[in-house]
């Protein structure tokens, strides 16, 4: 019920603010296939007060990220929110994520996350959903990068998925 | 005679080549218009006239309207409304005949009638809260909007007026002509919406313990411009895109309950009936301290008012001279501190004013943030006219007027804060208070152009923040450069290299572009970065953009007169520039398609011998030439590889004949020749800037300019004679031209060294 209601009022604010430095709703993520690692490794950079937000509505924990009150829950449940929200299928099967760690870079959080042993890769989905409980207008880009191609999609609450095709 | 031989041998190679390649093609291609990214914004532009130069400045003819406003407001704290009557005294100064005037009525756009919602598409949700689905689908929300009572003419007869959402049209008994004046007053009065909820720019946030703290502004109805580009600026209020207001002077008296504490625009008349005389004795403590701010009402005060309610009222007086509009703050929870500081010859006071809620941060940098942004600010355009600057703090608000602003970054509620709480309201009070500038006294027209206010007050922030953390290193420590969120030309990158389906041209509409931040407000302070530090130099910049600045304080500049005004006084054309970054979302990409390396020889390469061959030539036909072989190629052996210029016939006998013995001991010598091919898988023509690392680890800058593309805009090559070897090519080192993909900046391609595999064996370091 909270969600429903943190959402429809954002989509409000949405209408009216504009305030300066106020920010957009976005995030990026980096997603690069080395295949000599025979690795994906992914960096996803997220606004830290926004996913503080979508902590705080979804799992009901206020989180002091990036302060001296940070805890080890507080890490946890971004963690499970970033594990949650973000989703890459290699050659059409769900993979392990690797979460290696985060660090902050003024307002931003970046999360490395990576997936072993992509021996061959054939099709990419990522599905990113990150933020988009919390804001309408969230768009989540993803910048992908092989030894062969460079491609950029964004995702959006309509059509949070992409697909790649590497055949 | 020798010259225009070789010149016409030269010549020669160059018609062969021609010859071959019109031969491949069969089809002539069609023509085509100048499409050449050099080509001057004659089509953009409009034709300089009377009102605005072709250099940039004010025409000869320029005029401005004038609105100046008397105006008696009420606030209800109980209720939260605010009572107006104002009087209006319009002056034409246009040589045309109005008709009638064009009034915004700016809170309509929260009116129940708003059509401002009706303008973003949505989703239907699969449950919605009562309370929401009320608002949003049976009309009974906030009851926003002005209640006008009458408009009425300095007789006490009503005028005609007609209401079309966020303006008003007020009818004026007969046409006013040029030079004269109208007055007329206006009676009105609204709700003041919640910001916290509704995220108004302006309301009041309630504080936990029931109080309000009210930011009020957009709160009187208020002149529309009408000028010589738009005729009235009528344009409706949506809510995104921000004001378009003429400059006037302001008598403005505020009531308000008595144990408030108010600040606004403008010279506070009646000090001495309004301050307490400890405030007083504050006050003059504060006027001569210019290195920290002096408490006028203490955080003790605050509290103890906080717990009353008066009955009583006080009336706080302003008077603002040649201002383009008026806001004010005031709450029974303020705290409030001043000092001064210099600019130029003449004093002026840095204030804030905030709630226990925003300490301990607002006591420690809020003042001190406004008095480094004005000397920053005065440095880089103007110095400062007016006598005050406020930085107010609400929460979550950001936003600017003249004289005052409000400004976010609050603690949590045991007086903890991050870093990026602290660097967030750092930044947004010196943008805001930066805003005094661009458009305030620069005062554009935001409604239509969101880059020329946002843009060029985003660019001065980033070099006030970066002044800040110079002049306050503990503020910043431990970093030793503020750590500014945009203005790094690597900062845009991201943005740029972005799907192109939602990217918008900076020269759009603000209300109309995708990515608000990135388009008004990063990507004009980062194009105007690049030009400062990399294409015009500081000096030439700095020079042109304070004659903009200057050129165009108290006046309405238009995109034209900026872009004008920087070339017309740093005589660098830019229409490359302000075409590619302003006018189209082209990106830079620039790097090293290839490097062949030659050597010197005096044997004839096959090349020049079947061409000899094809038109019948003797080698005596010849002017003396030095012959360049590539390594690897059918010429090329190995010896060459210690070739000496001086066992080259050609060249010492050529020099034996031209040089006295004297030059000829100081000519170079290269060795190494190489031809390096540059790419641009960009559109943006940036100047290429290469550096060349030789083999005794030495490094050369070489800054081709932009115009190097001019003629081929896919890729050029260059030649580099040279003693050392080159070992290593790497174009755009310190990421100072907004490079969208650095994978082919270097030469021999480098692997990056990825910032995953950093950070991934740093994770297994400290395990």
């Amino acid at each position: 019920m909270k969600l429903y209601k943190v959402a429809s009022l954002l989509l409000l604010c949405c209408l009216f603010t504009s305030f300066t430095t106020h920010k957009f709703y976005v995030s990026t993520t980096n997603l690069e296939y080395v295949p000599e690692e025979k690795s994906v490794q992914i960096i996803t950079k997220i606004f830290i007060d926004d996913v503080e937000n979508a902590i705080k509505e979804r799992y009901g924990v206020e989180t002091s990220l990036d302060t001296n009150k940070e805890t080890e829950a507080d890490r946890n449940f971004l963690k499970k929110y970033i594990l949650q929200k973000l989703q890459v299928k290699v050659n059409d099967k769900e993979q392990d994520m690797n979460y290696i760690g985060i660090e902050y870079d003024i307002d931003i959080v970046k999360a490395y996350i990576e997936i072993e042993g992509v021996r061959n890769l054939k099709t990419l989905e990522i599905e990113n959903t990150v933020l988009m409980d919390m804001f309408e207008e969230q768009q989540n880009i993803i910048h992908i990068k092989t030894p062969e191609m460079r491609r950029s999609i964004i995702l959006e609450k309509e059509n949070p998925k992409g697909l790649l095709n590497f055949d | 005679m020798k010259l225009i031989k070789y010149l016409s041998f030269a010549a020669f190679f160059l018609a062969v080549g021609m010859t071959y390649a019109q031969e491949d093609k069969k089809e002539r291609k069609p023509g085509h218009t100048n499409e050449n990214r050099f080509k001057q914004l004659y089509d953009e532009f409009s034709t300089p006239n009377a009102y605005r130069s072709a250099s940039g400045a004010p025409g000869p003819e320029y005029y401005q309207q004038q609105a100046d406003y008397v105006m008696d407001l009420e606030l209800d704290d109980k209720n939260a409304r605010i009572y107006g009557n104002e009087t209006i005294t319009y002056t034409n100064n246009s040589p045309d005949v109005l008709e009638y005037l064009w009034v915004q009525l700016d809170q309509n756009v929260r009116a129940r009638d708003s059509k401002s919602p009706l303008i973003e598409p949505n989703g239907a949700q699969g449950a919605d809260l009562a309370s929401n689905f009320v608002n949003n689908y049976m009309g009974a929300g906030f009851d926003g909007g002005f209640k006008i009572d009458h408009v009425k003419d300095t007789k006490g007869g009503n005028l005609p007026y007609t209401i079309n959402r966020t303006m008003m049209r007020v009818e004026m008994p007969k046409a006013l002509k040029t030079g004269e004046k109208f007055s007329f007053s206006i009676k009105w009065w609204y709700n003041i919406p919640e910001h916290t909820v509704d995220r108004a720019r302006s309301g009041y946030e309630t504080f936990d313990d029931g109080n309000r703290g009210y930011v009020i502004a957009q709160f009187y109805p208020r002149m529309a411009v009408y000028n010589d580009v738009e005729g009235w600026q009528n344009s409706q209020f949506w809510g995104r895109d921000e004001f378009a207001l003429p400059f006037g002077n302001f008598d403005v008296n505020i009531t308000v309950p008595a144990d408030h504490v108010l600040d606004a625009t403008g010279k506070l008349l009646n000090r001495k009936e309004i301050f307490s005389k400890d405030m007083m004795s504050r006050y003059e403590k504060a006027k001569k301290s210019y290195d920290k701010p002096v408490i006028i009402v203490t955080q003790e005060e605050a509290e103890a008012a906080s717990k009353g309610f008066s009955t009583a009222k006080k009336t706080w007086k302003f008077r603002a001279e040649n201002v383009r509009d008026y806001g004010f703050a005031t709450s029974r929870r303020y705290i409030w501190d001043m000092m001064a500081v210099k600019v130029g010859s003449k004093d002026v006071m840095a204030v804030s004013v905030y709630p226990p809620e925003g300490n301990p941060l607002w006591e420690d940098y809020s003042t001190l943030a406004v008095a480094s942004t004005l000397k920053s600010y005065s440095r880089m355009t103007f110095e400062y006219p007016y006598h005050k600057a406020i930085s107010v703090h609400a929460k979550n608000q950001g936003m600017e007027y003249p004289m005052i602003c409000w400004n976010y970054g609050r603690p949590d509620k045991d007086g903890n804060y991050s870093d990026r709480t602290k660097y967030g309201m750092i930044s947004v009070i010196i943008h805001e208070v930066g805003h005094n500038y661009f458009p305030m006294i620069v005062n554009s027209d935001e409604r239509q152009w969101t880059w020329m206010d946002e843009g060029l007050n985003t660019f001065v922030q980033y070099v006030a923040e970066q002044d800040f953390g110079e002049a306050y290193p503990d503020a910043i420590a431990p970093n030793k450069k503020y750590p500014s969120r945009r203005g790094p030309a690597k900062n845009i990158v991201n943005y740029m290299a972005s799907n192109q389906d939602y990217i918008a041209p900076i020269m759009t509409k603000g209300l109309n572009t995708y990515s608000f931040g990135n388009n008004a407000y990063g990507k004009p302070a980062t194009g105007l970065n690049i030009l400062r530090e990399t294409i015009m130099g500081r000096e030439l910049f700095d020079y042109a953009f304070k004659t903009y600045s200057q050129r165009w304080m108290f006046k309405h500049p238009t995109p034209e007169d900026f872009f004008r005004s920087m070339e017309d006084a740093s005589a660098v054309d830019l229409d490359w520039f302000w075409r590619s970054w302003f006018y189209t979302t082209d990106y830079t990409d620039i790097g090293v398609e290839g490097v062949k390396k030659f050597y010197v020889s005096s044997k004839m390469t096959k090349q020049v011998k079947e061409m000899m061959a094809a038109r019948g030539m003797k080698e005596s036909d010849l002017p003396p030439l030095v012959y360049l072989v590539e390594e690897g190629s059918e010429d090329y052996d190995e010896s060459m590889k210690n070739a000496k210029l001086d066992d080259i016939k050609s060249i010492n006998e050529y020099m034996m004949d031209n040089m006295t013995a004297e030059e000829r001991t100081k000519v170079k010598k290269p060795k190494y020749f190489y031809e390096v091919t540059f790419e641009k898988p960009g559109g943006i023509p940036m100047p290429i800037i290469a550096e060349y690392t030789y083999s005794d680890g030495t490094k050369e800058r070489i800054t081709y300019p932009a115009q190097i593309w001019r003629k081929n805009d896919v890729s050029v090559g260059k030649v580099i004679a040279s003693e050392k070897e080159i070992t290593n090519i790497m174009v755009d080192p310190d990421e100072e031209t907004a490079d969208i993909d650095t994978s082919n900046n270097s030469w021999p391609r480098e692997k990056e060294e990825g910032e995953f595999k950093k950070f991934k064996e740093g994770v297994k370091g400290e395990k």
